[in-house]
C-alpha cells in the first residue's frame, strides 16, 4: 500500500498530499548544508507543525530551523536574506496573539533548543539563552534565594525569548512589573545577519525591541535581573453586587497607599463557568469578584495592606473572605487559575482580548463590554489584572455554531470601547495579527508614521516576521487575519 | 482545533478522535509534560504536535507514513492529560488513531514479525517465563546482536524468578471484611511473581477475601496501544465474560498499565454492544493503594510494624497511575502510615521512565535516555529503598539503577507493605 492510499478517503475531494523525504526547496537544500538535518526542518509533517501559536493557525513555513547557539541564527538569517524569504522568530508559541504564526511562507526559527541558562547570585542575575522556559529561571535561582517575577499564566511552557519578544505580564505586574522591567542586557541578531549586545544606556533599544514581536530583531540572549522573594503573602478574595463597585473598592485601596501583589477581577459569567467546572461554592450571584495577593518581608506591613484593601473593599459594598492558612488561599486562587479549562467546557474556541483601560472607566467599560456580548448572542466572559486596568474580555466560540465573521465583528467593537476610554489594545499579549486591523484606530497616524520609521530602518527589506503589529499602508491589499 | 475529520467514514472511534482534536486550543501548556519534547525541542514531538499530525492524515492531507515515526515516538504516558487545562483526552486520541492507522501501516516483515511476537509473548506469563530464561542464556551474546534483539535482553533481571501458582481463592484472615476480583496480570507474573503473593497477604491480612476469577486474560492494553484493536477487543470481550461486577466490592490490579487499561473499557467499546456492560467494569477498578488508602482513611487498616531503622523511600509515579488514573496521594499516604519511613519526592517525577509498555522494546534509544535520566533524579534523593506500582517502570528503573551502580533495592509499593507487615523493613 502506498502512503498516497492510506491517507485519502474514498470519495474525499482533499488535494493529493506530497511528501518529501528531501527538501523539497533550494533554502531547505541550502540551510540543511549548512547546519545538518538535525538542525533544519524540511518535510511537510514537520512543517506543518510551526504553522501556529495559541490562538491561531497561519502559512506552512518553507522550512523550520532550530538553532542551538547565536551563530546558527545568524547562518539562517543571512540564508533567509540571501533567498528573499521572510523570517519568523518562535519561542514556544504559547502567544494569544498570532505572533508567532507565519503570515506567510516563511523561514521559521525556533528558539527551543536554545537553553542555556547561568545564574550570578553575587550580581542578582540570570544569563538565559532566548529558549529558557521562563519558570526555569526562578527554579535554578531560588536555591540561591533569588527569583524572577514575571510570571505570564504559561511561564511553564513559554521562553524568555517569547515572553520579550510580546512583553509578556502576568498577574504580579501590577507591583513588580512586566518582562521588559526585568531585563538589563540583550543579545540579538538583525535583519542583516548581524550580532549585538544591547545594554539600557544611552538610548534604549533594548527597550524597542522587547514588546516588538520579532518585527525588529531576533532576541538570542537576555540578561535578567533576579530579586528575593517575598517572605509573606496574604490573600483575601471580595464578592461585590456589580463591577463598579469592585473597581471603585481597588481604587480606594490603591488611594490610601496600598499596593498588592495581585488584583484580580473576575465577572459574573466568569465566576459562573468556573463554578460550573468545578463547584468551588463561589458566589454566584456576584456581579465581580476581586482576589487579592499583598506580600513583603514584613509581615506587619503586609497584614496592613491585606487590611487597607479589606476596609476599602467593604466600604464599597462588598463581602471580604480572608484565607486563614496557605490551603485557604490556594483554594481561592484556584477559582482564578481554573479559568481557561472552565471556559474550554463551554466553547472549543476563544478570542482572547487583551485592553487596558483607565481604572476611572473599568465600570463602563465592562457595562459597556456586557452589552455588547448580549447583543452579539455569543457566549462573553471578563476577567483580568484589574490594577492594571489590564482587561480580558474572551469571546468564546465555535466555528461549527458561530460565524467567525461575527466574532471578529464583536472583537472589534470591544477594541473601539476600550480607545474610546482612552485605554489602549495590549497590556501583556501583543498586538500580533490579531489586534492589528484596529492599530490605525488606536494610534494617531503620526505616531503610527514613526513606527513606520523605525521598522524601516532596522528591517528594511520587511523581511522580520510581515503581517504582525502594523496594519499595511494605503494602497497595500489588505490581508485579513 | 478546527478540524474536517470524516467521522462519518470512521465510526464511533472516528467521535472519539474528532472530539479530542476539537478540545485542543494549541496553547501548548503540554510542551513541559512531554518526555519526548524534553528529549527533542520539537513540536512534531510533543502532544499538540501529533495531534496536529493525527488530524492532518485523518482529514486525509499528510500521508500517514510521514506522520507515523512521530507518533510512533510518543509514549502514550498521558503526562499531557494531567497538565492539559482543557481536558483534552489524549489518551484516548492516541489509542483510537492507533487502532485505525495500524492496519493502513506499511512494515517491513521483520518489524511486523517483532510485533506480533512481543503480543504474542507478553500477554502469556508462561510462554513469557519461558522465552525470559531462554533470553538469559543469551546475555552474554547481546553485544553481537543487532538492536532490535538486544533492548529486551537489556532489561532482563539477573535472574527469573521461578513462577508461582496463584490461589483461585485467598481466604481472609480473621473476620471477612470484603471480598474483590483480582487481575493477575501477565508479564509480571513471570519477572516479579512476589508482587502478587506480597498483594495477596497485605488483602488477607486486613479481612479482604480475594478472588482471582477463571478465564481472566491480558488486559489487553499492550494490543491496544500498539494499534493491535482486534485482539484488544479480543481480550477485552474475555475479560468482560470473566469479571463479574457485582460479585465484588471492587475489582483490584496491582500493575499501573493493567488498571488504567480496564478504566479504558468504555472509551474501546464506545458505540459497541458491550459499552454499558464495560462501564459496570470499569467503575469498580481500582489500583491496590487506592483500595488499600480507602481502608485507611477509613481506620480500618491493621497497622504496620515499624521499620527497624528511619528509612527513606523514594516514590515513583508510574504514569499509567498518576496520569491515566490519577492515582497519585494514595500510595505515598500507605508508605508514610509505616512508622520510620519519609517519603522522598523524586525530581521531574512526572517525567516518564521510559518503559511505557512495549516503548523500551520498540524506541531503545528514547526509552534508555529517559531510564537514565529517572535513575539519576531518583539516586538524587538518596533513597534506601525505590517504590513503583507498575511492573514496566519496576523494570525499566532496576536496570538503570544498577548500571548506575547503585544496589538500593527496588520493589513494588505492595511488597513494601507487606514486608512492614511483616517486621522485615
Amino acid at each position: 500500500m502506498t502512503p498516497r492510499k492510506t491517507a485519502l478517503f474514498p470519495g474525499s475531494s482533499a488535494p493529493l498530499p506530497r511528501s518529501a523525504s528531501t527538501p523539497d526547496n533550494a533554502l531547505a537544500t541550502e540551510l540543511t548544508r549548512r547546519l545538518g538535518p538535525h538542525k533544519v526542518l524540511s518535510r511537510l509533517s514537520e512543517r506543518l507543525n510551526y504553522r501556529y501559536d495559541a490562538i491561531q493557525f497561519g502559512a506552512t513555513p518553507l522550512c523550520v530551523v532550530l538553532p542551538e547557539s547565536t551563530a546558527d541564527v545568524v547562518t539562517a538569517v543571512r540564508a533567509a536574506r540571501a533567498a528573499g524569504v521572510p523570517i519568523v522568530g518562535r519561542g514556544a508559541a504559547s502567544g494569544l496573539s498570532g505572533g508567532a504564526a507565519p503570515a506567510q511562507p516563511s523561514v521559521v526559527v525556533s528558539f527551543t533548543r536554545m537553553t542555556r541558562l547561568e545564574i550570578f547570585p553575587e550580581r542578582r542575575e540570570a544569563r538565559a539563552q532566548a529558549g529558557v522556559v521562563t519558570l526555569a529561571v526562578t527554579e535554578r535561582a531560588r536555591p540561591f534565594g533569588l527569583i524572577y517575577p514575571p510570571d505570564p499564566a504559561s511561564f511553564r511552557t513559554s521562553t524568555i525569548g517569547g515572553n520579550l519578544g510580546e512583553n509578556a505580564g502576568g498577574p504580579l505586574c501590577f507591583k513588580y512589573g512586566v518582562s521588559g522591567d526585568y531585563v538589563r542586557a540583550l543579545e540579538w541578531v538583525d535583519a542583516e545577519g548581524e550580532v549585538h549586545e544591547l545594554t539600557r544606556e544611552a538610548y534604549d533599544l533594548a527597550g524597542l525591541l522587547i514588546g516588538s514581536e520579532g518585527t525588529l530583531g531576533l532576541i538570542t540572549e537576555a540578561s535578567l535581573r533576579l530579586t528575593p522573594p517575598p517572605q509573606f503573602t496574604r490573600t483575601l478574595m471580595a464578592s461585590f453586587a456589580d463591577v463598579g463597585a469592585c473597581a471603585q473598592a481597588v481604587s480606594r485601596a490603591i488611594a490610601t497607599g496600598a499596593v498588592p501583589a495581585k488584583l484580580e477581577f473576575m465577572d459574573q459569567a466568569c465566576v459562573n463557568a468556573v463554578e460550573d467546572f468545578l463547584r468551588l461554592g463561589l458566589p454566584r450571584e456576584a456581579g465581580a469578584l476581586l482576589l487579592v495577593d499583598t506580600d513583603g518581608d514584613d509581615l506587619d506591613t503586609v497584614e496592613e495592606e491585606r487590611a487597607l484593601v479589606e476596609a476599602a473593599c467593604l466600604e464599597a459594598g462588598g463581602t471580604v473572605r480572608r484565607a486563614v492558612s496557605d490551603a485557604e488561599s490556594a483554594a481561592l486562587w484556584q477559582a482564578r487559575r481554573s479559568v481557561s479549562p472552565a471556559l474550554g467546557r463551554i466553547r472549543p474556541q476563544r478570542m482572547n482580548e487583551d485592553i487596558v483601560v483607565p481604572r476611572s472607566a473599568l465600570a463602563e467599560v465592562v457595562r459597556e463590554i456586557r452589552a455588547l456580548g448580549d447583543a452579539s448572542g455569543l457566549p462573553l466572559v471578563q476577567f483580568g489584572h484589574i490594577g492594571d486596568g489590564n482587561l480580558h474580555p474572551n469571546i468564546l466560540f465555535d466555528p461549527r455554531r458561530e460565524s467567525p465573521e461575527a466574532v471578529h465583528d464583536l472583537a472589534h467593537r470591544i477594541a473601539l470601547v476600550a480607545i474610546r476610554h482612552g485605554g489602549v489594545l495590549s497590556g501583556e499579549h501583543g498586538i500580533g495579527t490579531m489586534k492589528r486591523p484596529f492599530m490605525r484606530e488606536a494610534v494617531d497616524p503620526l505616531t503610527l508614521a514613526a513606527f513606520r520609521d523605525v521598522k524601516r530602518a532596522l528591517d528594511p527589506a520587511g523581511a522580520l516576521n510581515p503581517g504582525k503589529v502594523l496594519p499595511d499602508e494605503e494602497g497595500e491589499p489588505h490581508a485579513h487575519p | 482545533m478546527n478540524n474536517e475529520i470524516p467521522v462519518q467514514m470512521i465510526g464511533p472511534q472516528g467521535e472519539v478522535m474528532a472530539h479530542a482534536v476539537d478540545a485542543c486550543v494549541h496553547c501548548g501548556f503540554c510542551l513541559p509534560a512531554c518526555p519526548t519534547y524534553a528529549l527533542l525541542g520539537d513540536e512534531m514531538d510533543s502532544p499538540r504536535g501529533r495531534i496536529v499530525l493525527m488530524k492532518e492524515v485523518l482529514e486525509g492531507s499528510l500521508p500517514l507514513a510521514d506522520a507515523a515515526p512521530h507518533l510512533d515516538r510518543c509514549l502514550g504516558c498521558q503526562g499531557c492529560v494531567t497538565a492539559c487545562p482543557s481536558g483534552v483526552p489524549y489518551g484516548e486520541l492516541i489509542t483510537a488513531f492507533r487502532g485505525w492507522s495500524e492496519p493502513r501501516r506499511q512494515r517491513s516483515p521483520l518489524d511486523r514479525a517483532k510485533r506480533a511476537a512481543i503480543l504474542k509473548i507478553l500477554p502469556a506469563p508462561k510462554v513469557f517465563s519461558l522465552a525470559a530464561r531462554v533470553g538469559q542464556h543469551t546475555k552474554p551474546l547481546a553485544p553481537v546482536l543487532p538492536a532490535a534483539l538486544r533492548a529486551p535482553l537489556d532489561l532482563l533481571p539477573e535472574q527469573v524468578p521461578a513462577m508461582q501458582p496463584l490461589p483461585q481463592v485467598t481466604r481472609a484472615r480473621g473476620p471477612r471484611r470484603g471480598r474483590v476480583a483480582f487481575l493477575a496480570g501477565c508479564a509480571q507474573q513471570a519477572l516479579a511473581p512476589n508482587f502478587n503473593a506480597a498483594t495477596l497477604r497485605v488483602l488477607a491480612r486486613n479481612g479482604i477475601e480475594v478472588v482471582i476469577p477463571e478465564g481472566q486474560g491480558c488486559c489487553g492494553a499492550a494490543a491496544l496501544h500498539t494499534g493491535a484493536r482486534d485482539e484488544a477487543l479480543r481480550l477485552v470481550r474475555q475479560n468482560l465474560a470473566a469479571f463479574h461486577p457485582d460479585d465484588y466490592d471492587a475489582i483490584l490490579s496491582n500493575a499501573a498499565g493493567c488498571g488504567a487499561g480496564l478504566k479504558e473499557y468504555p472509551a474501546v467499546l464506545h458505540g459497541l454492544p458491550d459499552e454499558a456492560r464495560a462501564r459496570a467494569l470499569a467503575a469498580k477498578v481500582q489500583d491496590i493503594s487506592e483500595f488499600l488508602a480507602g481502608l485507611l482513611r477509613a481506620g480500618e487498616l491493621e497497622p504496620f510494624l515499624p521499620a527497624s531503622r528511619p528509612l527513606t523511600v523514594a516514590y515513583h509515579d508510574a504514569c499509567h497511575l498518576a496520569h491515566a488514573q490519577g492515582v497519585r496521594a494514595a500510595p505515598r499516604e500507605l508508605l508514610r502510615a509505616i512508622p520510620g519511613v519519609t517519603v522522598a519526592e523524586v525530581p521531574e517525577g512526572d517525567l516518564c521512565c521510559g518503559s511505557a509498555g512495549t516503548y523500551n522494546l520498540e524506541q531503545p534509544e528514547l526509552a534508555n535516555s529517559l531510564g537514565v535520566r529517572k535513575a539519576r533524579n531518583i539516586l538524587s534523593t538518596r533513597p534506601d529503598l525505590i517504590a513503583s506500582g507498575n511492573i514496566g517502570c519496576h523494570t525499566q528503573i532496576q536496570s538503570h539503577v544498577r548500571r548506575a551502580g547503585s544496589r538500593v533495592p527496588v520493589l513494588h509499593t505492595v511488597e513494601v507493605l507487606d514486608l512492614a507487615y511483616r517486621g522485615e523493613l
